[in-house]
């Protein structure tokens, strides 16, 4: 989104705010596909930052990532936004299990004059990049989502039922799944006088007790400075 | 010694003149001396009388005039018999005196002889100790060359240090730049993490203040909450017990109707019976051909309309039965959902009682805060527990960074005491060095100081003696070797006075170089001193900077938790649509399908009155084979259930003995029921090896946990080592049974 002129490599504070709001847009749902938030049948296969990139069809996904990246865009230009937060919850007990933080240094000279700014594209995808193939390499060594390892399907339950009468040993070895397996938001930390939109609402920044934190690449379009951290709570096998 | 001058010669003419008028003669011992004058052209012994050599007898006056040689010389004495005899008297007088005067001068002669000897042994000696000091002096030459050359090494020594400690510190001024710029970047990132420092502890304020807020918030909600529960409570219960009253005429209504049911379907059967035996009788009425009378038929009329007018009431009462029975199953089905209303008010109502207890304990914590904040000093309600907090953590802060400060600076002192015992050793070394050394050139000074006066006093002595020497002989042949001495003395001298000056110039050099090296001594100090300060200020850049290092990553930690100041920051979260939005959904989905059944149940309602406008026969046939079809699909399902059940039955034994084989335990399931209500599912597990019927272990499933339950064979000393190895500390029962079963296999082949 950058202002094309002869040379490519102008970068304007609008600009700057739709690539990062842009990048959010794709990390969140790279986030959901890899960490199984959402099946994998729901999402479909596009081309982007050089990469083939995973975006969710689930109409009701899609809306409120396009309501959310509009919002931060706005913020963005505005230079009132710190941070991003996207944080996946289990299910059942609510309890938060990950935050994947994206921390938003903006250039305050450029916000306040309006001066534009001079970065190659290419660097700047290829930083993109780099983050995008750490959130699909994440999977390594995050911890396994509670919900993705245990079997819900009522189908199984009435069979299961049908024959507790005559005490006999059944195995589940269905493969179906339950399909909304963790609940995801995403929080945005902004600065303390901005104007609280009505679909906003302020909220507790939703901690995660002695968690453990893995640093990931950073990306700068020299107006705004993205740094990625991914924070999860601390597994019980591994403590073992 | 005999002097080379003569002496003054006494004018003995005059005195013989005086003599031959009748003057006595000179008495021997008087004062005036008798020298005889020899020619000294001819050192022959003096001649006889009458020769042609005269002797000449003089006597030298006591003011020692010069003898008048010439006139003396050329009066001739004249003696008569008289004088001649005086005269030999005399001449007698005076070679007596004269024998003992050449006694005398043979004695001084030797005396003088001795003397010569030993002013010669002592010439040799001062020759000697000439040569000596000469020796020496070439000694102290070369130990003079030998110390230049040592001076000039310990300078050229001293002047490459100086130029390497000059290049070291040309060095030292570059490190001290870059320090200097170091120290700039890290001051001005310490600055930097400050103000991040301030920003974060003024986020961490608003934190606080948040959470009180949030808490503030929690507790109205709990309230809240309370009164809602409590009235949902008293709502549910007093729902319940409408339901179950509900619930119990409902039966007893359905109950009623059932039995109203079966005397309708009863009497239906007998009128279906009677119907088709009056049938049967009008059939048999038409084959006899008997005219009845009127009056019969009439009343047979009249009898069959009455008798179809009760079945039309009877088949209004069955039609009534019949929605009657689809009210009781309607009633069923709303009983159902009552009990399943029920059944959720109850587990509502556990619910409630958990939610009372986690309020009992809230309500307990709140009251032992309320407590803990009555102890904490400058605390007076639940807000100002934040502030404190904050400002007691500022304090801690402060006093860390303090105790961090103090023990930075102790850690300076002592680095600074420890350079100061290292210089002051070093100095110690150095002065005892120095001291050394001033002892040396001293004692060499005071050595060359001696010597010099030492050849000085020998000079003086020297020059006493030759001046005596000289005084002593006057006209003797030691003239000339006294002058030798002379000149030897005179040349010893200059070559001292020489030496004297040599060695002062020797001394002024030695003091210039110690003056030079002192001062680049003090240089060297002032360097090592500014080399020990840089090296300090160093240690201290290297220690902020690790502390900033340590500061930015407990800051990005922070950051990474999620931290933030709740003065510049606030989080928004974006209402879930999803959420409401599936929700929404289901709500929707359940209603429609609730539509779909009541829309259903209207048709088939509707149908069942349409068609309960025809005929009694039509209603029959329909009712009968609505029951036909109903009772074929339930023969229909029933078999396909047994079906089933054989098949599952086959699959599932066959399943369950190789589950046996294969892991070598029987496995018996039962479901039951804790007393809370929760189902349950048991499974008691027995070996294949086991070798009695009492090696059976019970295992508890409930919503995917697997717990061992203890019984007499488990509680056993071997098999409750394993439990806790494998299932308490390594939480495997997989393990655990695998390992029993190893275990009764080779109790099993052993035995």
């Amino acid at each position: 989104m950058a202002s094309k002129t002869a040379s490519r490599d102008i970068i304007t504070l609008r600009g700057s705010a739709a690539i990062v709001s842009e990048f959010f847009g794709y990390a969140a749902n790279s986030i959901l596909y890899n960490r199984g938030v959402y099946p994998e049948e729901s999402f479909v296969k596009v081309k982007k930052y050089g990469l083939p990139m995973l975006l969710t069809q689930d109409e009701g996904v899609k809306s409120f990532i396009a309501n959310l990246t509009a919002q931060l865009s706005e913020w963005l230009e505005s230079g009132k936004l710190q941070r991003i937060v996207l944080v996946i919850m289990s299910k059942s007990t609510n309890e938060v299990l990950e935050r994947w933080n994206f921390s938003i240094e903006t250039n305050s000279e450029v916000v306040e004059t309006g001066v534009s700014k001079e970065k190659s594209d290419k660097e700047i995808m290829r930083e993109i990049q780099a983050i995008m193939r750490q959130i699909a390499s994440s999977i390594t060594y995050l911890p396994c989502l509670d919900e993705t390892c245990k079997n819900k399907n009522h189908f199984t339950h009435q069979w299961y039922y049908l024959f507790t009468n005559f005490s006999f040993f059944f195995l589940n070895y269905s493969d179906f799944f339950c399909f909304v397996l963790g609940v995801f938001d995403v929080l945005a930390y902004t600065d303390k006088d901005v104007a609280v939109p009505f679909t906003w609402i302020e909220s507790d920044p939703k901690l995660i007790a002695n968690p453990q934190m893995v640093k990931l690449h950073s990306f700068d379009t020299k107006i705004h400075k993205v740094n990625t951290l991914v924070s999860y709570k601390n597994d019980e096998w591994d403590e073992q | 010694m005999l002097i080379r001058t003569p002496p003054p010669k006494r004018p003995r003419a005059a005195a013989m003149e005086t003599g031959a008028t009748g003057s006595p003669p000179p008495a021997a011992g008087s004062d005036r001396t008798l020298v005889i004058y020899e020619d000294p052209l001819s050192a022959t012994p003096p001649p006889a009388a009458g020769s042609d050599r005269t002797l000449v007898i003089y006597e030298d006056p006591p003011s020692a005039t010069p003898p008048q040689l010439d006139s003396s010389s050329s009066h001739q004495m004249l003696c008569t018999y008289q004088c001649r005899q005086l005269v030999k008297a005399d001449f007698l007088v005076a070679l007596s005196s004269a024998e003992k005067e050449a006694r005398d001068c043979q004695s001084s002669l030797e005396a003088m002889n001795e003397k010569f000897s030993k002013v010669e042994a002592e010439r040799k000696k001062y020759l000697d100790q000439f040569l000596y000091t000469e020796q020496e002096l070439a000694a102290a030459k070369g130990r003079e060359q030998s110390l230049q050359e040592q001076l000039l090494k310990d300078v050229t020594d001293s002047q490459e240090r100086f130029r390497k400690q000059i290049e070291s510190y040309s060095k030292l001024e570059v490190k001290l730049q870059s320090e200097m710029n170091l120290r700039m970047k890290a001051e001005s990132s310490a600055a930097s993490a400050e103000e991040d420092v301030g920003i974060l502890k003024e986020k961490l304020s608003h934190l606080s203040e948040s959470t009180g807020r949030g808490r503030r918030c929690l507790e109205s909600e709990i309230e809240q909450l309370k009164g809602d529960s409590k009235l949902s409570a008293t709502r549910i219960s007093a729902e319940l017990e409408r339901m179950e009253f509900r619930a119990n005429n409902a039966e007893k209504e359905s109950q009623l109707l059932k039995e109203q049911l079966e005397d309708s379907q009863k009497q239906f059967k007998e009128c279906l019976h009677l119907k088709g035996e009056l049938e049967k009788k009008l059939s048999s009425f038409t084959f006899q051909e008997v005219t009845p009378s009127p009056t019969e038929s009439h009343i047979l009329v009249k009898h069959l309309q009455e008798e179809l007018r009760n079945y039309e009431a009877e088949v209004r009462e069955a039609r009534k039965l019949k929605s009657s029975h689809e009210n009781i199953e309607l009633l069923k089905e709303k009983l159902l959902e009552e009990k399943g209303r029920r059944e959720r008010a109850e587990s509502e109502l556990s619910k409630l009682q958990e939610i009372q207890l986690s309020m009992k304990k809230l309500e307990d914590e709140l009251s032992f805060w309320k407590l803990v904040t009555k102890d904490i000093p400058g605390v007076s309600c639940s807000e100002d527990l934040p502030v404190k907090f904050a400002a007691l953590q500022r304090e801690v802060i402060d006093g860390t960074m303090k105790v961090g400060e103090v023990n930075a600076r102790l850690k300076q002192l002592e680095v600074a005491l420890d350079s100061a015992q290292i210089d002051k050793q070093k100095a110690e070394a150095e002065a005892a060095l120095a001291k050394e050394k001033a002892e040396v050139l001293k004692s060499e000074v005071k050595q060359i100081q001696t010597m010099l006066t030492m050849v000085t006093d020998e000079r003086d002595n020297l020059r006493n003696i030759v001046n005596e020497l000289k005084k002593s002989n006057s006209g003797e042949a030691g003239n000339q070797e006294a002058s030798g001495t002379g000149t030897l003395i005179q040349g010893l001298e200059s070559c001292i006075e020489k030496k004297e000056c040599y060695i002062k110039e020797l001394e002024t050099s030695l003091s210039v170089q110690k003056e030079a090296n002192n001062c680049q001594y003090e240089e060297v100090k002032l360097l090592n001193e500014r080399l020990n300060n840089e090296a300090k200020r160093i240690k201290s850049l290297e220690r902020e900077n690790d502390r900033l290092r340590s500061e930015i990553s407990l800051l990005e930690s922070k950051l990474g938790h999620g931290d933030f100041s709740a003065a510049n920051t606030k989080v928004l979260r974006m209402v879930n649509t999803l959420a409401v939005d599936n929700e929404a959904k289901q709500t929707i989905e359940a209603l429609r399908t609730e539509l779909q059944k009541t829309k259903e149940r209207l048709q088939a309602v509707e149908e069942l009155k349409s068609q309960s406008g025809d005929s009694g026969k039509l209603v029959d046939s329909y009712i009968s084979g609505k029951i036909t079809q109903l009772k074929e699909q339930i023969a229909t399902l029933e078999k396909r259930e047994e079906r089933y059940k054989t098949v599952f039955a086959d699959r599932i034994s066959v399943f369950r003995r190789a589950c046996c084989e294969i892991f070598g335990y029987k496995i018996v399931m039962d479901d039951q029921q804790r007393p809370n209500g929760i189902p349950v599912t048991r499974f008691t597990l027995q070996s294949i090896y086991a070798q009695s019927d009492d090696e059976k272990l019970e295992f508890e499933y409930e919503s995917g946990n697997t717990n061992i339950l203890a019984n007499s064979y488990s509680s056993q000393r071997e098999i409750s080592q394993q439990v806790e190895i494998y299932i308490r500390k390594l939480n495997s029962i997989p393990a655990f049974t695998a390992n029993l079963t190893v275990e009764s296999f080779n109790r099993r082949t052993l035995s």
